[in-house]
C-alpha cells in the first residue's frame, strides 16, 4: 500500500464513498491498532479508541488536504492523539480518586518499555531517532514521553525533578536542536 | 540572531510543542487560530507531525478484532429506523406475513399436515427487507429448517441465529450455513420455549460469537407463531 494509494482513498472518503472507507480500514487498521495498544497498554481501551479513530477519519477526511500532512502521518496523528486523550483521562481519573501525591506519581510510571527500548536499532532508523541520539538522554526521553505517553510539562517536571519553567526551556531547546539536526 | 530568525525559532518550537500536546488549552487554541491563516506555521506543524509519527515505525501491527469494523459501520452507517412510521410497520408486517406464507409454500417447508410437518413458523426479516429467512420448526423432533431468501453474511463474518424467549438472554441456535438452507436441531430444553419466542440473526465473527452472547449488529428478527 503506497502513500499515493492511501491518499486517494482518503480523497474518496471525503466524497462519502463507503467502499473507500472499508478499503482504508482493511489496509491501515492493524498499524493504527498497534499504536493504540502501545500507547494504552489495554486491549479494551485500544479497541474503543480505534473505533473513535475511524469515526474521526470518516468525518474529517474533507479537512485532510488542508493540513498538508502525508496520508499515513495524518492517520497516525489521529490515532496517537485519540489514544493520548484517553490515557490522560485515565490518569486524571486516578488522581481524582484521591491518591496521595507519591502514589499518583508512581501510577504515572510507564508500564511499557522505557525510551531506551523505544528506539530500536535497525538499518532503517528514522531520521528523528538518529537526531534524538544527539540530545542528552534525559532530554530525548522527555520528548518521547511527551509524544508516546502524553506526559504534560507538569508531569515531566515532576519526573525529572526540575521546576516547571526549566522543563519548558529544556524541551523547547531540545526541539530546536532536533529541528537543526533534522534539516541537515 | 535577527529578530525574524528568532521569531521563526519561536514558531518552530511552538509548533513542536503543539504537535506533542504540551500547550495549555489557551495557547493551543491561539496556535490553532494562527494555523488557519499562516501557511508557514501549517508547514512547520505538518513537519513535526511527520517527524514524531516516525516514533511509531517500530510498533508491531496488530489486527483488530472483526467486531470493531462492524461497530464502526453501525455507528457511521446505521440502518434507517422505521419505528416512527407506524403505517410502514403495519404494512411491512402484513407483507412479511404474506411473504412468509408464500415463501414457506414455495420452499417446501410447509407440507400437508401430518407427522414431520412443521408446527411453528417464523419469518426472520430485516426492517428494510435486506435479509429474509423463513423458519419452520417441527416440535416432534426439534428440527428447525431455515431458508435464506435475501441477505448474506458480510465477507469474512458469520450469521448466527438466536432464540430469545420472554425476558431470557438470547441463546445461540447455531451459525447459518453459506448455502440457502440451514437445518438445526433445537436442544430439548429449548423446544418448549420456541412458541412465542423471537428468533434473531446477528452479524458475528467467522464461526460465531466468541462470547456465547450476541456481539454484532442485529440483522433480522421474527416471532415464532403456530402454523
Amino acid at each position: 500500500m503506497t502513500q499515493a494509494e492511501i491518499d486517494s482513498l482518503i480523497a474518496r472518503i471525503a466524497t462519502g464513498e463507503r467502499q473507500a472507507f472499508t478499503a482504508l480500514y482493511d489496509r491501515t487498521s492493524a498499524k493504527l491498532f498497534g499504536i493504540c495498544l502501545r500507547v494504552l497498554n489495554d486491549r479494551g481501551e485500544a479497541e474503543d479508541v480505534l473505533q473513535e479513530v475511524f469515526v474521526k477519519v470518516w468525518h474529517n477526511a474533507k479537512r485532510y488536504r488542508a493540513g498538508g500532512f502525508s496520508p499515513m502521518t495524518w492517520l497516525i496523528t489521529i490515532a496517537r492523539n485519540a489514544a493520548i486523550d484517553r490515557l490522560r483521562k485515565r490518569r486524571s481519573k486516578k488522581e481524582d480518586g484521591g491518591q496521595d501525591g507519591l502514589d499518583a506519581v508512581e501510577r504515572l510510571a510507564d508500564p511499557a518499555p522505557g525510551p531506551e527500548a523505544l528506539v530500536v536499532a535497525s538499518d532503517e532508523r528514522a531520521q528523528l531517532a538518529l537526531c534524538l541520539d544527539t540530545l542528552e538522554p534525559a532530554r530525548a526521553e522527555a520528548v518521547q514521553r511527551a509524544y508516546l505517553e502524553g506526559e504534560t510539562y507538569d508531569e515531566l517536571a515532576r519526573r525529572f525533578a526540575v521546576p516547571l519553567n526549566t522543563m519548558r526551556t529544556w524541551l523547547r531547546r531540545s526541539l530546536l536542536k532536533l529541528k537543526e539536526c533534522l534539516s541537515q | 540572531m535577527s529578530a525574524a530568525a528568532s521569531d521563526r525559532d519561536e514558531d518552530r518550537a511552538l509548533a513542536g510543542e503543539y504537535a506533542l500536546g504540551l500547550l495549555e488549552p489557551d495557547a493551543a487554541a491561539a496556535f490553532e487560530a494562527r494555523l488557519l491563516t499562516d501557511p508557514d506555521l501549517r508547514a512547520m506543524h505538518a513537519e513535526w507531525a511527520q517527524d514524531f509519527a516516525s516514533l511509531t515505525d517500530d510498533f508491531p501491527e496488530v489486527t483488530p478484532p472483526a467486531r470493531i469494523k462492524a461497530a464502526v459501520h453501525d455507528l457511521l452507517f446505521p440502518t434507517p429506523p422505521r419505528r416512527n412510521a407506524l403505517m410502514g410497520w403495519v404494512l411491512g408486517g402484513l407483507m412479511a406475513a404474506g411473504l412468509a406464507v408464500f415463501l414457506l409454500m414455495n420452499s417446501g417447508l410447509l407440507g400437508p399436515s401430518g407427522p414431520g410437518a412443521p408446527t411453528l413458523t417464523a419469518m426472520i426479516t430485516a426492517e428494510d427487507g435486506a435479509m429474509v429467512v423463513a423458519a419452520a420448526f417441527d416440535d416432534t423432533d426439534g428440527t428447525l429448517n431455515l431458508e435464506r431468501t435475501a441477505g448474506a453474511a458480510v465477507p469474512g463474518r458469520s450469521l448466527e441465529l438466536w432464540l430469545i424467549a420472554g425476558d431470557n438472554a438470547p441463546v445461540s441456535l447455531g451459525v447459518l450455513t453459506d448455502g440457502v438452507h440451514t437445518s438445526v436441531t433445537v436442544p430439548d430444553a429449548l423446544r418448549g420455549q420456541m412458541a412465542g419466542g423471537t428468533l434473531a440473526i446477528t452479524d458475528e465473527p467467522l464461526g460465531g460469537s466468541p462470547t456465547g452472547g450476541p456481539t454484532g449488529a442485529v440483522m433480522a428478527t421474527g416471532v415464532v407463531t403456530p402454523v
